[in-house]
């Protein structure tokens, strides 16, 4: 037997070996051919997580809602003190419904006398968080809605108040959406009520910066930033969040959005604005009778 | 004889699994959707280095090697390289098992954690030298010295709970053959 052993022992040795190489290199290529063809991978992966993260739903919501639970458990301890301010947000609140409500009313009002067609096929679908990037260099979640609902890449995703991030990689059942946050998200906005022109640009921080702002000078904080609709991926006019400056004097967007809870994720249907191609039957008769003018 | 360990190989190579899939789940819950300053040590390293040491028959390196690329392609990584990686990691405690064995804990622990090291500089530079984008430096080496950090306690759960332990010279491996 021992003999055996020592046999084996030889043989194992190089095999293993083999082995070991045969599937680094394997994975490896795999690596590589992320690099080049990055979406096909991507796509293989959106699968992956397809395949696996519904199934083991069940056992991944328990704990959540445990967890969850427990959290909101311990908030109780601080209960009286919450309840002081809320009431006095309560009363703060009650001035501003009054005000909504005239402003409400006399909105109506304009918009009747304007005929005002507000764009009918801005519709959504909500669906449900999954999961989450799992690693602190990724801000992204899974949404438990994907191809099957009519998901396309590149849709905007809202929590009830704000933009929270763009769909991006969908599978069948599942959808990655990727957050403001997330250092790839870029997101061209306009800071109201100057207009200023800037791009959110997310960098692992939970408040991003404002990016290739026009006029610093114009802007305060406290402005409202809104999605401006540039380049056609998010419709225009979502609420991103506040203006404000950190410490090192940089603008920072303080995001309208629950980022601490997550939950329930609204997908905006958005088809693209329609862009305009050819130069336009009006400009062209224009310039035709300048020059039968200069004729 | 054969027939019991060779089942016993068969739960504890399930169980590997199991723990795996248990720790990627536990990573990928929707508990924190703010980006937060700190990264949580990678507990599946942790513990398939410490598996690879005591029993490296419990976890071979095919099986390794999907659980890796899984790990990859779920928890948003660059699929392949840290999977690559790893299992060279691995590969390396698995052919020192008897010298680790001998020289103590400290020994062992000090390989470890120059394994983790050297998987977080390597993996780090291909992916500057590829242009891919690199993680912050800052919460890479954080989380790296905190996977080296929770060894020890990837050791004991695995020993004590698991009961996965160094072969003492004239036990049996999972071939009935003195080790």
């Amino acid at each position: 037997m021992a003999k055996d052993r020592a046999n084996s022992a030889e043989y194992t040795t190089p095999l293993r070996n083999l082995l070991l190489a045969i599937l680094v290199i394997c994975l490896l290529g795999l690596f590589l051919l992320w690099r080049i063809d990055s979406p096909r991978v991507e796509r293989l992966r959106a699968q992956i997580t397809d395949t696996l993260v519904p199934n083991m739903d069940w056992a991944m919501a328990p704990v959540t809602g445990t967890i969850n639970l427990f959290r909101d458990f311990q908030s109780y301890r601080r209960l009286s003190e919450q309840n002081q301010e809320l009431r006095s947000e309560l009363r703060q609140m009650r001035a501003w419904k009054e005000a909504a409500l005239q402003l409400e009313q006399e909105n109506a009002r304009l918009l009747d006398l304007n005929n005002v067609q507000l764009d009918p096929r801005l519709t959504f679908i909500t669906g449900v968080v999954l999961a989450d990037s799992g690693s602190p260099f990724r801000q992204s979640v899974l949404l438990n809605i994907g191809a099957r609902d009519g998901l396309v890449d590149g849709w905007a995703t809202m929590d009830g108040i704000g933009l929270v991030g763009r769909i991006s990689g969908v599978a069948e059942n599942t959808a990655r959406v990727l957050l403001l946050t997330d250092a790839n998200s870029r997101v061209p906005s306009v800071i109201q009520p100057s207009g200023q022109r800037a791009i959110v640009a997310g960098d692992n921080t939970a408040r991003p910066p404002v990016d290739f702002i026009e006029n610093r000078d114009a802007v305060r904080p406290g402005d409202r930033v809104v999605s401006s609709g540039d380049g056609g991926v998010f419709p225009a006019g979502l609420l991103i969040g506040s203006l404000e400056i950190d410490p090192g004097g940089r603008l920072r967007v303080r995001l309208a959005a629950d980022y601490e809870r997550l939950e329930f994720l609204r997908v905006m249907r958005h088809y693209g604005t329609p862009a305009v191609e050819d130069s336009g039957a009006v400009i062209g008769t224009t310039v035709q009778t300048d020059e039968a003018i200069n004729e | 004889m054969s027939d019991t360990s060779g089942l016993r190989m068969f739960m504890m190579r399930s169980a590997f699994v199991l723990l795996a899939l248990c720790i990627l789940l536990g990573n990928i819950l929707p508990l924190q959707t703010l980006p937060r300053g700190w990264g949580g040590p990678d507990v599946l390293l942790g513990f398939a280095l410490a598996w690879s040491v005591r029993r490296p028959d419990y976890v071979p390196l095919g099986l390794l090697a999907v659980v890796f690329l899984t790990a990859d392609f779920l928890l948003q990584r660059p699929p392949g390289l840290a999977a690559a990686l790893m299992l060279l990691a691995v590969a390396d405690l698995q052919t020192r098992t008897r010298i680790l064995r001998d020289a103590g804990f400290a020994a062992e622990w000090a390989r470890a954690a120059l394994l983790i090291v050297g998987i977080a500089i390597v993996q780090h530079t291909v992916l500057f030298i590829l242009l891919v984008d690199v993680p912050s430096l800052g919460l890479l080496i954080f989380q790296t010295a905190l996977t080296a950090a929770i060894y020890p306690i990837c050791v004991a759960l695995s020993a004590g709970l698991m009961g996965v332990r160094m072969t003492s010279p004239g036990d049996l491996d999972g071939f009935g053959q003195r080790t």
